[in-house]
């Protein structure tokens, strides 16, 4: 049997709209019809029986309700249709109808009636049932042949009577929990009242549930080792035998033997931190301050502090200074150059007046009939050294604004002079100063 | 004749929590029970470890709650004062250590149970205005914002100094070192007076923090 998948399983509860809707009177109902089964040991109870039963907790629960048939009629359907009632007969209309409670209402009532906390004694005969359970199946094991037989001697017994007296140990787990719980709520409500006369009462208190979760997690650490052992020894031979499904209920049987072993630890832990917390506030609290008085004066501090101020000094040494690690220091070259004579005599040069040979040259230009920027530059520019052409090609275009009239386009286009220049080109629309 | 496991200060300050307790303390932290084997290696090492301290002009204090922490007095070690926030948080947590509904939960309270004491002790106004001096008026909603920042800020330097444990960044385990707090309440003497003595002691300083730092006071040392 593999475990059902969680997702799918809330996606069906929701899809099916499962919900419970009990009233007091409900509770009381099937908690009546509980104990009747339980002190006559009926397993049904005849239509009649119902009615009797609900008009007598109706007494008690709502006393003086009108029409109280009508009531337990509409309180049967109500928990008919919440699986709490099931009628068993199978006689449909033909004759009264017989019920019997559901399990689900039996948990329902047993939350409620039941006292299952773990005790000493109740621990005990359950670890005892289950050892000698665990021995037999054990013994059945060695025995069994063919998959078959051990599905019936070995895989059914440990899920059904096995698995329910592991369940019963946690269901009696989770009992003392809430007993616990009970009693730390019982600790400060005692206090709160008492105060210091209640002091003995609450180590009292303390001692015994410290005494009884002690014995328990003794009985559950020296019991669960022994049923591991046995568990791990039928585990062994289901393996040999091949049997997987005996293997994984072994195996399941053992994580939740280990999960109430670990139950006891954690639960004793977490009480003895408790414990001491306690001890510690009876002894420096309450034994120091019998009248209470200490609180109330706090609170006055407390309520007037604003205007009668004082602050608490505490040590505040700063943290060490960490220093950057020591690094060899790297002497950088002094930046130089080698000392020389830079001094030269001056030379004699030709005189140059690019200037003005690059206007006359453009004048030259225009006169044979160039009329753009581009063919004048183009004239001019061979007649010129290569490194000189780009400052020479600004210099001819600034004679030939000077010196002609020129007309440029909203949009000047590029055009390609020699091979390495592109200028935007201009038209020249007059020659008044070339001529 | 001692029983101690020290018979030297040397063979204290050999000790590996040395190091750990004595940062600890020089931060001021309180070390108590709940910090396990700090609490009981100063317990061990106390008789050499107090004379250490006085030479850095410290007293190495042990309260009969159980905790120590170092006062400084002279002027080698530096001390801080706590901030208004801090005291604000500190006494009412206090009060909610004193608390037998505490108890219940192992000394566990929730943040909201903290803010929810303050303000029903001390009022919202109060509160509020004593969080935030320099502020005339103030948006409710803002001021609520503040009041809860400067609350957790306020815890955040107590958990620091040991007063207080945050668990799971939401509830706070007290530790018996916030009776510090009640000091000047313990006594059966006038509160003035029993203020006077806290003060002579170089335990606590009287009026208005000197200086404001978010949240935090630091004093130059005298």
């Amino acid at each position: 049997m593999t475990s059902p998948d969680p997702s799918r399983t809330i996606a069906s509860l929701a899809r099916d709209q499962v919900n419970l809707d009990l009233k007091t009177v409900d509770l009381c109902f099937l908690a009546g019809l509980y104990l009747r089964a339980d002190k006559a040991a009926l397993a049904s109870f005849e239509e009649d029986m119902l009615v009797d039963m609900f008009e007598q907790v109706c007494d008690v629960v709502e006393p003086g309700a009108d029409n109280p048939r009508k009531r337990a009629t509409h309180a049967i359907q109500r928990l008919r249709e919440q699986r709490m009632l099931a009628r068993v007969d199978g006689a449909g209309i033909v004759r009264a109808g017989e019920y019997a409670l559901t399990r689900l209402a039996g948990a329902v009532i047993e939350y409620f009636l039941a006292d299952e906390a773990l005790t000493r004694e109740s621990l005990t005969l359950l670890t005892g049932t289950l050892r000698a359970q665990l021995a037999e199946v054990l013994a059945a094991a060695k025995k069994v042949d063919g998959e078959e037989a051990w599905r019936r001697n070995v895989v059914g017994p440990l899920r059904v009577t096995v698995g329910d007296l592991v369940a019963g140990i946690e269901r009696r787990q989770r009992g003392l929990d809430a007993q616990q719980e009970e009693v730390q709520a019982e600790i400060a409500t005692m206090l709160s009242a008492d105060w210091f006369s209640a002091v003995d009462r609450c180590e009292a208190l303390l001692d015994t549930t410290a005494n009884t979760l002690r014995e328990l997690n003794e009985i559950l650490l020296r019991d669960t080792n022994h049923f591991v052992a046995l568990l791990q020894e039928i585990q062994t031979l289901a393996i040999t035998a091949e049997i997987t499904e005996a293997n994984e209920t072994v195996q399941r049987v053992i994580e939740h033997v280990d999960r109430i072993a670990a139950w006891g630890g954690a639960r004793q832990r977490a009480w003895s931190e408790y414990y001491q917390y306690v001890h510690r506030y009876l002894r420096d609290v309450v034994r120091l301050d019998p009248d209470r008085a200490l609180s109330q004066r706090l609170r006055d501090q407390l309520a007037a502090w604003s205007s009668r101020r004082f602050h608490l000094l505490v040590a505040d040494a700063s943290s060490i200074r960490l220093l950057r690690q020591l690094e060899a220091r790297v002497e950088l070259p002094m930046v130089a150059r080698p000392r020389a004579d830079r001094e030269f005599a001056p030379e004699w040069m030709d005189a140059e007046n690019a200037l003005a040979d690059i206007e006359a040259m453009v004048v030259e230009a225009v006169r044979e009939g160039a009329h753009t920027l581009v063919d004048v530059t183009s004239r001019v520019l061979p007649a010129l050294p290569n490194s000189t052409h780009y400052a020479a090609t600004g210099r001819v275009a600034d004679a030939l604004a000077r010196l002609a009239a020129v007309h440029a386009e909203r949009e000047r286009p590029w055009a390609r002079v020699q091979e390495r220049l592109e200028i935007e080109d201009w038209t020249v629309s007059g020659r008044e100063g070339v001529s | 004749v001692t029983d101690s496991t020290f018979h030297t200060l040397e063979a204290a300050i050999g000790d590996e929590h040395f190091p750990e307790v004595d940062l600890m303390l020089r931060r001021g932290r309180h070390i108590g029970r709940d910090d396990g084997t700090a609490y009981d290696y100063l317990v061990d090492a106390q008789a050499l470890l107090e004379p250490f301290y006085r030479r850095f002009g410290c007293e190495l204090v042990q309260q009969s709650d159980g905790y120590f922490y170092l006062l400084p007095s002279g002027d080698r070690l530096g001390r801080r004062q706590l901030s208004a926030g801090e005291m604000l948080v500190g006494q009412t947590l206090a009060l909610l250590y004193l608390d037998p509904a505490t108890l219940q939960h192992g000394g566990l309270v929730g943040r909201e149970v903290l803010l929810q004491r303050l303000s029903g002790l001390l009022g919202t106004d109060v509160l509020v205005r004593t969080l935030n001096p320099r502020k005339r008026k103030y948006d409710e909603r803002v001021a609520a914002e503040t009041v809860r920042a400067q609350v957790g800020e306020a815890l955040r330097r107590l958990a620091d100094l040991g007063f207080v444990d945050i668990v799971d960044g939401v509830q706070l385990r007290l530790r018996p070192a916030l009776m510090r707090f009640a000091d000047p309440v313990r006594g059966l003497q006038d509160l003035n007076g029993a203020l006077e003595r806290l003060v002579a002691r170089g335990e606590a300083l009287l009026g208005e923090a000197s200086t404001e730092d978010d949240g935090a006071n630091d004093e130059e040392p005298a």
